[in-house]
Order: C-alpha cells, then sequence, then structure tokens
C-alpha cells in the first residue's frame, strides 16, 4: 500500500480548514489514516472519493468515550481517533441522499462548541499569554542592552502576535455564530 | 422554575424541542434522531455532534434524567422540570401560531 505523510499545522480555531484539506486529500485520491507528533498527517492512496471529515471538541465525550462514539456510529459517522482533545469523524458524501450533513445541525450547537474549545485550550494559553509571554516581552525590551535580550524579545515578540491571531480568530468566528445565532 | 432555565430554554432551539417532545418516553440519542426524522418525513435528521451536547446540557440542567444503559447508548427520560419546560415552549408557539393564522 502507497502511503504518504504530510506536515501541515493547523492553529486551534482552523478546525474548518483543516476538515476541508483532509476532505480535498480524499478527493484526490489520498485516505486520512491518523495525524500524529504535532501534525504529521498520514495517507494512504485510495479511488478518489468525496468523505465529509468533521471535528467535534467534547470533552465530557471523551471520558465517556464508548456511548459518545456509539452515537455517531448509529448516525453513520466512522470515528478516527482524538487528536489534543478534538475527536476526527468522517462519512461519505453518497451516505448523505444529497445533503451535506455536519455533525452539527444548528448554529447553537456550534457555538457551544466553540465555548468548549475556549474553555479547554483557550484558556490556558490565555494564562500563558498573561502570565509568561507579556511580562517576558517587556523585560526584554526594556533591557536590551545586549545581543541576547535583542533576540528573546524578538522572540517573544513573535510568539506575542501568534498568540494574539489565535484569539483574534476565534473571537471572529465566535461573533459570527452568536450573530447568526441571535437573528 | 428559575429564572435561568427560563431564559435559556423559552424561546428553545428546534433540536431541544423535539428532544423533550420524545423523552415523555425513555429514549437514547439515535431513537430520538429516528423519531424526528419519521415526525418530519425525513426533514429533519439531529446530527450526533449536537444531539450529544444537547443531552448533556440538558442533564446537566435538569431537564431530562438518565434512566440506565443499553449497548452503550445512554436512555434518557423527561423530568417534571423537563414537561414544565415543554409547556411553557408549547404556549409559546400556540400563541406564535394562532396570530400566524389571524395576520397572514
Amino acid at each position: 500500500m502507497e502511503v504518504r505523510k504530510e506536515h501541515k499545522y493547523f492553529t486551534i480555531v482552523e478546525h474548518e480548514k483543516e476538515q476541508e484539506y483532509l476532505r480535498e486529500k480524499q478527493k484526490a485520491g489520498w485516505k486520512f489514516v491518523k495525524v500524529t507528533g504535532l501534525g504529521t498527517y498520514h495517507f494512504e492512496k485510495c479511488e478518489p472519493e468525496d468523505v465529509i471529515y468533521q471535528l467535534d471538541y467534547n470533552q465530557e465525550g471523551l471520558a465517556h468515550k464508548e456511548e459518545y462514539v456509539q452515537m455517531f456510529r448509529d448516525c453513520g459517522w466512522e470515528y478516527l481517533q482524538d487528536f489534543f482533545g478534538y475527536s476526527y469523524f468522517r462519512k461519505p458524501q453518497v451516505e448523505m441522499n444529497g445533503n451535506e450533513e455536519e455533525i452539527f445541525c444548528d448554529d447553537n450547537s456550534r457555538l457551544e462548541m466553540m465555548k468548549r474549545v475556549f474553555k479547554g485550550r483557550l484558556v490556558p494559553l490565555l494564562i500563558v499569554f498573561c502570565c509568561i509571554l507579556v511580562p517576558q516581552f517587556f523585560m526584554n525590551v526594556f533591557s536590551a542592552h545586549h545581543e541576547f535580550n535583542n533576540a528573546l524579545a524578538f522572540l517573544y515578540g513573535v510568539l506575542l502576535v501568534s498568540y494574539l491571531i489565535i484569539f483574534v480568530t476565534w473571537t471572529v468566528r465566535y461573533l459570527q455564530y452568536k450573530r447568526k445565532v441571535e437573528k | 422554575m428559575d429564572s435561568h432555565i427560563r431564559k435559556v430554554y423559552v424561546p428553545m432551539t428546534e433540536t431541544a424541542f423535539y428532544i423533550l417532545l420524545c423523552l415523555q418516553k425513555p429514549n437514547h440519542g439515535y431513537g430520538i434522531v429516528q423519531m424526528v426524522e419519521k415526525m418530519t418525513d425525513g426533514e429533519i435528521r439531529l446530527a450526533p455532534g449536537t444531539m450529544y451536547g444537547s443531552l448533556s446540557k440538558m442533564e446537566k440542567d435538569k431537564l431530562i434524567q438518565f434512566v440506565r444503559e443499553e449497548e452503550k447508548r445512554k436512555i434518557y427520560e423527561i423530568t417534571d422540570l423537563g414537561r414544565e419546560v415543554l409547556q411553557l415552549e408549547r404556549k409559546r408557539i400556540e400563541r406564535l401560531y394562532k396570530n400566524a393564522q389571524e395576520e397572514l
């Protein structure tokens, strides 16, 4: 069996992009096998097929894995694996009777998932951000007498910006759903 | 009933409404999905992520309660509080329907 590996990095809030990536891969004849490490995607050669990939983030589900997975299986979704709190599911398009199914059927539950991601993933990041990154950044900026401090300030600066991007992306998506729900 | 429950569940989502409606008899998540599909001639197909999230939230809010487990499927049924909320929501929908009939 021909296999292939690809390194790809999706931030916490880019699960929709990731779903689309896996779907496009299978359309091109590469079926997702697993993801390992920090984002190494393993594929095996297959007949091109349109398969919908979906990610859920539900810690309670993971704690009651058997009945959680059973509910998805009953609805025709194949469970693949967990990765950093996200659970991976897939279902072939042909089994959807002409509709494009998702694991969520209303914006309310999409919003609930974003809240779970916030609690599980963003709160820890925020703590690191406020307690370590911000003070370290300014400490190194203001004591920038050495090359070493300059380099550190730069490094923390880069981290600060990437964290900010994650927070902003999450907020934008959250507000989008929220607006839809409140309509 | 405390104001928090009233605020969160009146009005409620279509998913939540069908869950309460179906759980007047004990059932599991997928059983509800099937019942709703039948009731709506296949128009509403509840999705598992939504279903799982709603069931655990409603259990926490004591609108439904866990009865037993059967072949890895959790069976729930509606509680008195759940019935009360369902009635409130029904009244709201009836009023909506009545006004629509008069005005449309």
